[in-house]
């Protein structure tokens, strides 16, 4: 009777060990499921510009950055050149730049991307599924994601030419 | 028994049982085995029969160590306690996840100054998920499976395995004890007194002139069945965090539209919101002219589930109407799991659609009317002669620094249409026109004036809404919360066992009678969990119908119970 006891015990100690474990965890590392730095890029399946439906698995193995903007935030606004510029300069090393827009309709964004002549692939939000799996809350904010599909910094607030490209550069050669 | 093993001898009973270590009465016999114990005098101690519990043992290994940790019951007490304070301390003040939109590094500074920063600095916001709150509860949870274990098993082998005939000293320092001459034939006495025994629900197994007669054993698994409840309840809650198990958001739900429930394939449209407030006449005297209250809020709601299309952002969904339910304060809409509660409202109106007519306004001559919608509208509408293509659009309409015109928020607070109109009359280019449909936003950004700049003073075409019942909007906004508890049914689950169990123990007592007649005497003893004055009662009358006139309060041995 005596001899199943300790194998009985470490059964029942590993398991208590796994589940509190993962309790304890979900508590500490945030379990809000949000993406944070060195967490992976929650997917989405957006309509894009070009009337297809896009997803971030199309950019496989390619570094992306994710910018979320809308065409009434000013700041969305005046970074777009820098975002345009640094998307020219990396697109032969192949960084993908996605504009992601906030749910507006596609007469608005269709004439945003004309009137601030941006040429990155841009899809909409309409529903605002993206915003809430990438927990946005001010704009514009922008994912770095690495090639191995993980954030690697989360900007917040308007980017600067000079930064974005370190950050780019960042992606690119870690 | 190998020399190399000497402890291992030293448990042996007189009655040649192999005891475990740690046994208090021998699984056999009952006889004390600590010689001190032996020597004593009064009640034996009967916890858990005596038997050994798992983790008494020579101390081994790192793995003991643990195990014998969990299993004290000091120490499940103390962390219990500890975990009660820790409870109190997330209700001094309002928790973060009690608040809808607030930034928790600021709300507590203000609203409660240093105390509040303090609190807010230290964690307490949130407690209740807070590492250390969370290992309390699985330290209870490991208690509560280690500390069952370590006794169920044992006790269990010890009540299934019970021998007949009791060593004498096992009967006398029972609580409930008789020692008493008797002339009968022993075995005959015995093989009689079964039968009342039996008629009171008494299982009796007899040996010769020994006796063990029992009942309601089941009710010493009640704590243990009360656990098991307890295991599941907290398994369910730590479930709760699992992906799909559990969801809890506040939704507007604009009137007349279908919206989708995010992270469901469901959708719910509002058709009609109502809020009705309390006349002066229905109100009490005091309230009357000072107090508005509510009487009603209701939301007339239908759930879609949808069936096809459901991810593909460029294709409609396919909505299936799945429930419909008049939503209101404690009446939930309640579909598989999902409950849609009322939570607020907002009366704006929104905007949804116009549908404005194109007029000559020098001959009067009206072109037909086109649906404009806010969200979304069409590209190019022929209204008579005249196409109007529309070129931009502001849902807020303002003006940036540079004074162009900008969309301030993707809210149609104020809607702007810039159309180009070609058709007879108009310049080859066409002629460009920008259209207000509220009318306060026309005279605030003056439309006529910028219509003017735009298209020169020869102009004499006017977009014009005719009719009220040309506008589409929806009259009011009802925020409801969206739930689902997918754990519940678990946790409900685990709290019927824990009462189960609490009948179990608290409704039956383990009753137990032993005795021997031996050398003219009967030796009794008889041992209960609670009620004691109803088992020497039940003794009494059992020892009556055997002729033996016991009185009841003589069985008393001690002990300190009634």
């Amino acid at each position: 009777m005596g001899k199943a006891r300790k194998p009985v015990q470490i059964v029942i100690l590993f398991l208590i060990l796994l589940l509190g474990g993962y309790a304890i965890g979900t508590s500490v590392f945030g379990g809000d499921g949000k993406p944070q730095e060195g967490s992976k890029a929650p997917s989405y399946e957006l309509l894009g510009l070009d009337g297809l439906t896009h997803t971030l698995d199309e950019y496989k193995g390619q570094p992306v950055v994710l910018n979320f903007w809308g065409s009434w935030c000013g700041p969305c606004v005046k970074e777009m050149p820098a975002l345009q510029a640094q998307y020219e300069k990396w697109k032969e090393q192949g960084v993908v730049v996605v504009g992601v827009n906030v749910g507006e309709d596609r007469l608005t964004v269709e004439n945003f991307v004309k009137q601030v002549d941006i040429h990155f692939p841009v899809v909409m939000d309409t529903g605002r599924d993206a915003v809430r799996s990438y927990g946005v809350s001010p704009l514009p904010t922008t994912f770095f994601i690495n090639a191995k599909g993980r954030v690697d910094s989360i900007h917040i607030g308007q980017l600067e030419l000079d930064t974005l490209d370190v950050q780019i550069g960042k992606l690119v050669d870690p | 028994m190998t020399p190399r093993e000497p402890l291992v001898s030293n448990t042996k009973c007189d009655c040649g049982h192999q005891n475990p270590v740690g046994t208090v009465l021998c699984e056999a016999c009952g006889k004390p085995q600590d010689e001190k114990e032996l020597g004593a005098e009064g009640n034996l101690e009967m916890r858990y029969d005596g038997v050994a519990r798992r983790s008494q043992r020579i101390r081994q290994g790192v793995i003991d160590r643990i195990w014998n940790f969990f299993s004290s019951v000091k120490i499940a007490v103390y962390l219990i306690v500890i975990t009660l304070l820790g409870s109190m301390l997330g209700t001094i003040f309002p928790q973060e996840s009690t608040f809808l939109n607030i930034d928790a590094s600021t709300y507590y500074k203000e609203m409660y100054g240093t105390a509040g920063n303090i609190y807010y600095r230290l964690g307490l916001s949130h407690t209740y998920e807070s590492w250390w709150f969370i290992t309390l509860l699985v330290m209870i949870g490991a208690s509560l499976v280690i500390c069952s274990l370590d006794r169920v098993l044992p006790l269990y082998k010890a009540l299934t395995r019970q021998k007949v005939r009791k060593h004498r000293q096992f009967l006398t320092r029972q609580k409930v004890v008789l020692v008493s001459p008797l002339e009968a034939d022993p075995e005959a006495w015995v093989a009689a007194l079964s039968e009342p025994l039996k008629k009171r629900g008494y299982r009796v197994k007899t040996e010769g002139s020994a006796l063990l007669a029992e009942k309601h054993r089941f009710s010493r698994w009640g704590p243990y069945v009360i656990h098991i409840g307890l295991i599941i309840f907290l398994l369910a809650v730590l479930a709760r965090g699992l992906p799909g198990l559990n969801m809890d958001q506040h939704l507007a739900f604009p009137q007349g539209e279908a919206a989708r429930i995010p992270e469901t394939t469901y959708y719910l449209k509002n058709e009609q919101f109502t809020v009705e407030f309390y006349s002066d006449e229905e109100m009490p005297e005091e309230f009357r002219g000072k107090k508005v209250l509510p009487k009603l809020y209701e939301t007339q709601a239908v759930l879609y589930e949808c069936t096809a299309d459901c991810t593909d952002p460029a294709r409609e969904p396919v909505l299936a109407e799945v429930a419909r339910h008049d939503i209101r304060v404690n009446s939930p809409l309640s579909y598989k799991g999902l409950k849609a509660y009322q939570f607020d409202y907002d009366l704006t109106p929104v905007l949804r659609s116009v549908q404005p007519e194109l007029v000559n306004s020098l001959t009067g001559e009206a072109y037909g009317k086109f649906k404009l919608d806010m969200r979304n509208p069409e590209r190019t509408f022929q209204t008579g002669p005249y196409t109007l293509s529309l070129k931009e659009k502001y849902m807020d309409f303002g003006l940036n620094e540079e004074g162009r015109p900008v969309s301030k928020s993707p809210y149609p607070n104020a809607p702007a249409f810039l159309f180009l109109i070609t058709g007879p009359g108009l310049p080859g280019e066409g002629q460009q026109y920008f259209y207000f449909p509220k009318q306060v936003d026309k005279e605030q950004f003056q439309q006529q004036a910028i219509n003017e700049r735009l298209g020169g003073s020869g102009r004499f075409l006017e977009l014009e809404v005719q009719d009220m019942s040309d506008v589409d909007f929806a009259a009011s906004t009802s925020y409801l919360n969206i739930r689902i508890d997918r754990a519940m049914p678990f946790v409900w689950t685990g709290a019927g066992i824990v009462m189960l169990g609490l009948v179990l123990g608290f409704y039956w007592q383990h009753r137990r009678i032993w005795l021997r007649v031996e050398d003219r005497e009967l030796v009794l003893g008889g041992h209960t969990n609670k009620n004691w004055f109803g088992f020497r009662r039940e003794i009494a009358a059992v020892l009556n119908k055997v002729d033996l006139i016991v009185d009841e309060k003589s069985l008393d041995n001690g002990g300190g119970l009634a």
